[in-house]
């Protein structure tokens, strides 16, 4: 096998996958930082995120690009209903309580999209897309957009966590949260723009899957799995070793069919999640805060 | 506050007492169904023809002195452990006479296995291919109205091998449906009549990226993949990333490929290399019979497994009137129902069947998919047909031997 088919066919694949899992393990490592809880319902928020672009598409007939920012913001504000109603009143008990609550609401959001969308499987546009050739590299222009919209995301939120005052505030109830409430921080601010960015990456995620792949309801309760790897991999509260995770995750992923049986590819992200909770449970960047 | 929550929760609960408690003499079977999961587009109209045959039972009689047949429709959703949970509540909770369905081979495995063997409830799925089926240890009480995918695979294998398809690949999904028929392909294409399979691959579903699995399947130089897989589910994306990337020439599928997602999501100009296999009803004055009938109730007669759903459920019935309401005989039953002597009864016609059977004259059911006579195992021969994909959906391309 030349270098060039390695690179077509298993790394780049991995790349743009991984840019998706990144996107969605941003989100959780966030919620488990600040919140302090796996949130369970995250893939089904993404599903959420992708048919809603859907909804964009099919009723403005606009082009699917356009269609992602209004899927960012619509998510996000449901993340942040869901956490109105459903989380906000379990904030004192104890969090298991809430990891279980983020299941059901995973259940009623999933059961939402098959009831709103129905449960075929639909596209954002109809036909194949055949790759261009750059220099013996065949990309898409989608998983162009893929890979560099999640960059941009990303580096836009690590830059709003690093120098805005609303991202130190995050940073800080991260950190310690009884310090941070101590000096002022509006707790409730805080949860609610968690939840804002959780639920638009979130929406990134979903849509991104959808583009490169088809919209399905179960599509994002399958990609939780190698989300949390993703995160737990990087490191839990670090923006971007979720990124790291989700890129080793993908393209381990993409790679182990070398290896082992295709069959088995799904493992992989059990496999990896297994070896670092006993190797590293840190993470690669050592985790806990912002 | 509290005692309006309270009057509610009364009211609620003794609403679900007056729903749990059945009417009288009702006679209920369990129709489960892939209704959420990877067959969920096909699920809606296999459960419609069911519930027409219930109806045209209830019409014209009922069960036994005029009973009530209730279809108690359940969410086997495609998979071993849905399809275990939804079995057991058909029959520990709702009390069933006998199961129609599920619609996988997995959930029909599981729920066999492990809830209406051991309790001894007839059961008959209108789409559970699998040959493990046929080699389940079932004392005899497992039926089905769709032919082995044994049959599928070895027919496909022959006709691909009449049209020189040589030198191919083989990815099917891993789970009890993909491995049976992928299995019973290669013994045929490869052990008996000399093809090569280059590659040989199971696959999971729900993946984001299948290109490194069709890089490895490529190795080998073959140009034609044959994917056993669901068209509505992975198989979908995997035909599209074959194509888009250009991995192979040549596509065909099985009947679980034969689905219109693959259509409107890809375009047929996009299709022309891809060819289907799937069962055909054979042309027969029953087939026509079910076929306006449920045009009259709002169907589509021509949705895959319509026909042998509507079958399943009638043989069901038929079996339980001959039984006589007792559970125990409903298999027995079932064989001397459809075993190709006696009487011919064709869809819809219940209530010369109640009279032939109330005078203890031997009835053979003529379905709507063929003539659903049952071998020891509970299995019925099919006929199949390689599909090609035309300007409105689906054609027959050529018969299959």
């Amino acid at each position: 096998m030349d270098i060039l088919e390695l690179v077509n066919f298993y790394i780049i694949p991995g790349i743009v996958l991984g840019s998706i899992y990144a996107l969605g393990a941003v989100g959780i490592t966030l919620v488990f930082a600040i919140l302090r809880y796996a949130h369970l319902a995250h893939g089904d928020l993404a599903t959420l995120g992708a048919f809603v672009a859907l909804a964009c598409v099919t009723a403005l007939g606009i082009s699917p690009l356009l269609a992602l920012p209004m899927a960012i913001v619509a998510t996000a504000a449901v993340a942040v209903g869901i956490d109105k109603v459903f989380y906000e009143h379990l904030r004192n008990r104890p969090k298991i309580v809430t990891v279980m609550a983020s299941l059901g609401v995973a259940l009623m959001i999933r059961s939402v999209i098959q009831v709103v969308w129905g449960v075929d499987t639909q596209t954002y546009s109809r036909g194949i897309v055949r790759p261009e050739d750059y220099f013996g590299l065949r990309i898409r222009d989608r998983e162009f957009y893929t890979v560099f919209a999640m960059l941009l995301l990303v580096g836009g939120l690590q830059l709003f966590l690093t120098r805005t005052k609303w991202g130190k505030a995050m940073r800080a109830m991260s950190d310690n949260p009884n310090l941070a409430l101590l000096s002022g921080i509006d707790n409730k601010k805080v949860v609610m723009l968690t939840w804002l960015v959780a639920g638009g990456l979130c929406a990134a995620a979903g849509y991104f899957l959808g583009l490169n792949t088809e919209l399905k309801s179960l599509m994002g309760w399958s990609m939780l799995l190698p989300m949390f790897a993703a995160a737990i991999l990087g490191g839990v509260g670090r923006v971007e070793g979720a990124v790291l995770g989700g890129l080793v995750v993908g393209i381990a992923e993409e790679l182990s069919v070398l290896w082992i049986p295709s069959e088995y590819k799904a493992a992989m992200a059990f496999v990896i999640l297994l070896f670092m909770l006993l190797v590293r449970p840190t993470g690669l960047l050592k985790g806990k805060v912002l | 506050m509290k005692t309006k929550v309270l009057a509610l929760a009364a009211s609620l609960m003794a609403a679900t007492a007056l729903a749990g408690a059945p009417a009288h003499a009702d006679v209920k079977i369990g129709l489960l169904g892939g209704i959420s999961g990877p067959i969920a587009a096909m699920a809606p109209a296999m459960i419609d023809s069911a519930q027409l045959a219930i109806t045209q039972v209830n019409e014209q009689g009922g069960i036994g002195d005029g009973e009530k047949l209730v279809g108690v429709v359940g969410d086997s959703a495609c998979n071993p452990q849905n399809g275990t949970d939804a079995a057991t509540k058909a029959v520990n909770i709702e009390g069933v006479a006998g199961i129609v369905g599920p619609h996988c081979s997995g959930a029909v495995l599981a729920a066999a296995g492990s809830v209406s063997i051991p309790a001894g409830i007839a059961m008959i799925t209108p789409s559970g291919t699998s040959p493990e089926i046929t080699t389940l240890d079932d004392k005899g009480i497992v039926f089905r109205t769709v032919p082995s995918d044994d049959y599928q695979g070895r027919a496909l294998a022959r006709t691909m091998k009449e049209q020189d398809y040589g030198k191919v690949a083989v990815a099917y999904l891993n789970n009890d449906y993909g491995t049976g028929l992928a299995n019973a392909f290669k013994a045929e294409y490869a052990d008996e009549l000399g093809g090569e399979i280059t590659q040989f691959a199971a696959h999971e579903e729900g993946k984001a990226s299948y290109r490194s699995n069709l890089a490895e399947l490529a190795k080998g130089d073959a140009d034609t993949l044959v994917i056993f897989d669901y068209g509505d589910g992975t198989g979908l994306t995997i035909l599209r990333q074959a194509l888009e990337n250009g991995f192979f020439e040549k596509f065909v599928g099985g009947d679980g490929m034969k689905s219109e997602a693959v259509i409107d999501a890809l375009g047929a100009e996009n299709l022309v290399s891809f060819v289907a296999s799937s069962p055909v009803g054979e042309q027969s004055k029953s087939l026509d019979m079910f076929n306006e009938a449920f045009k009259g109730a709002g169907g589509d007669p021509d949705a895959i497994f319509a026909t042998t759903s509507y079958d399943a459920a009638f043989l069901m019935a038929l079996a339980l009137e001959k039984a006589g309401g007792n559970k125990d005989e409903v298999a027995a039953a079932m064989m001397e129902v459809s075993n190709g002597e006696g009487e011919p009864i064709l869809p819809g016609e219940w209530k010369k069947a109640k009279e032939l059977i109330a005078a203890g004259t031997a009835i053979d059911y003529k379905g709507a998919a063929g003539d659903q006579n049952f071998d020891e195992n509970g299995d019925v021969p099919g006929t199949y047909a390689l599909w090609e994909v035309g300007s409105d959906g689906f054609e027959v391309l050529s018969e299959m031997k």
